[in-house]
């Protein structure tokens, strides 16, 4: 089974982001993608008060293939926290996004922190942006890491262009941590992240469908994994988080 | 349809990255290259004159399939200047510059003799784009603002940012005319797709920035994005023959 778990979905026109459900479906049949992880573009509460419904939607026309990340801004945290129980409990949602570009959240914070202590306690991953900008580097992050070893935390792009070598360092002194392979650029350091923290903590993704799950698919093949870490990579893992495993 | 790598680099780079051109030439027979325009990399404990020199030597010695860029330092003054004319008279078919490892301002005053002098020459300019203080959309832009009738190349879709960030001031930059930016690294689909629809197929141009980045990945990125055959025809041939004034080969 293989499973993208970065994909997003959104309806916000004044900053001309319309990408479906259908859009993420047809981009994964292209890609021979058997279900993705999909979140919204915006946080809640934010620029898209029916983010948590949109996303809901998705997964209840698409059981089995899309799997919702409910993306919340810890600065209203009270907010979020009743949001993050709701979408886990009653919506069936599989994760936490946080994006600090968006949010202006510290990864350290205590806002942040309680947040994913909380993801935790419900049993399903915190998915980070993590890439060059300030607050949403590997090293901004591990002190989130740090602070709640209960909770799974994974590094969304796996450090970005510049950062991917400080990833594997963090996610070397982290246990907690996993890394996601969409958008950054270099197929060797899949291998190499698989070589060093194991293939149970590498995770494919795409950012899809504004980027090509096909491409990005293409890009894990690349780094010839070999199995069994190709599976794990492609799906298996993915789908231990999101509960999926038999 | 002879693909063009649009830019790969050539020795051994101070900060690590190394190819042969044995090993690019391997690598393009590897994803079907028929051609790649080649830039010296920053070289370990050495001039610009001796990098640009052995890459001018892999091109005498690739029977056409490589295509030397000369690499120089502004800081260098007018020795950089006088290091292109040099380079050029030996076969050099371009400017590169690289504004994040030579640390300098892509807009900085000290760039523009080198880039007009470019332009004097009837030779392109190409920009290792998207570096943050050095290498900026905006800054390139305004650097293509100098030379209007040269063609300047960006690396990078002119812009790097794992957010997306960025594409809103490479689409600025690309409202200079001359301006052209390259598919190396750029993981938005939708950025190269809309480069193509906003701006032409012709501002497009294919390129792996090997060793940077990975030969076989990068020639991918064009056959992943949904472009009209006549589209990647141009982005992977047809738009660096006519900028790096390539003969029109079968």
């Amino acid at each position: 089974m293989i499973i993208d778990m970065h994909m997003h979905i959104e309806e916000v026109a004044s900053l001309g982001w319309q990408m479906s459900a259908d859009d993420c479906i047809t981009a994964m049949d292209a890609a021979r993608v058997d279900a993705a992880a999909v979140m919204t573009l915006t946080d809640l509460p934010g620029l898209n008060p029916r983010g948590l419904e949109l996303i809901a939607e998705a997964c209840e026309s698409h059981p089995g293939r899309l799997y919702g990340f409910v993306r919340l801004n810890p600065a209203h945290l009270e907010k979020a926290v009743g949001l993050l129980d709701r979408a886990i409990t009653e919506l069936g949602f599989r994760g936490l996004k946080l994006h600090p570009v968006s949010t202006l959240q510290h990864p350290g914070g205590s806002a942040t922190i309680a947040l994913i202590r909380r993801a935790g306690e419900l049993g399903v991953p915190t998915l980070f942006h993590c890439g060059d900008e300030p607050m949403t580097t590997p090293l901004s992050i591990a002190p989130a890491a740090a602070a709640c070893p209960d909770a799974t935390i994974i590094l969304g792009h796996m450090g970005g262009y510049f950062h991917v070598d400080e990833a594997l360092d963090v996610a070397e002194q982290h246990p907690n941590i996993v890394l996601e392979t969409s958008a950054m650029p270099y197929p060797d350091k899949i291998g190499e992240a698989v070589a060093r923290i194991g293939a149970e903590r590498v995770i494919f993704g795409s950012d899809g469908p504004v980027s090509s799950p096909a491409l990005e698919r293409q890009k894990v093949e690349i780094a010839a994994l070999g199995e069994p870490a190709a599976a794990l990579v492609m799906g298996g893992n993915a789908a231990r988080l999101l509960g999926l495993a038999a | 349809m002879r693909t063009v790598d649009g830019l790969l680099f050539l020795g051994s780079s101070h900060f690590g990255p190394a190819l042969t051109a044995d090993a690019a030439l391997a690598g393009m027979d590897a994803v079907g290259t028929q051609t790649a325009v080649a830039a010296p990399v920053h070289p370990h404990r050495g001039g610009f004159s001796g990098a640009n020199d052995l890459v001018v030597r892999a091109a005498e010695e690739s029977a056409g399939r490589l295509l030397p860029l000369c690499r120089v330092d502004p800081w260098e003054g007018a020795d950089a200047v006088a290091e292109l004319r040099r380079a050029v008279e030996q076969g050099a078919r371009g400017l590169f510059l690289h504004p994040s490892e030579e640390h300098f301002r892509a807009n900085d005053v000290r760039v523009r003799p080198l880039v007009e002098a470019a332009a004097g020459l009837a030779v392109p300019v190409v920009v290792a784009a998207g570096y943050h203080l050095f290498a900026e959309p905006l800054q390139l832009g305004a650097l293509a603002g100098w030379i209007p009738d040269t063609p300047v190349v960006l690396t990078n879709g002119g812009q790097f940012n794992i957010s997306g960030l960025a594409q809103f001031d490479a689409e600025l930059a690309l409202g200079n005319a001359n301006v052209h930016v390259q598919t190396s690294g750029m993981y938005r689909e939708d950025f190269l797709e809309r480069v193509v629809a906003t701006f032409g197929p012709e501002r497009l141009l294919f390129a792996s920035a090997a060793p940077v980045f990975t030969m076989a990945y990068e020639r991918r990125r064009v056959d992943a994005a949904h472009f009209s055959e006549a589209e990647r025809e141009l982005i992977l041939s047809g738009n660096a023959r006519r900028v790096f004034g390539l003969a029109v080969a079968a």
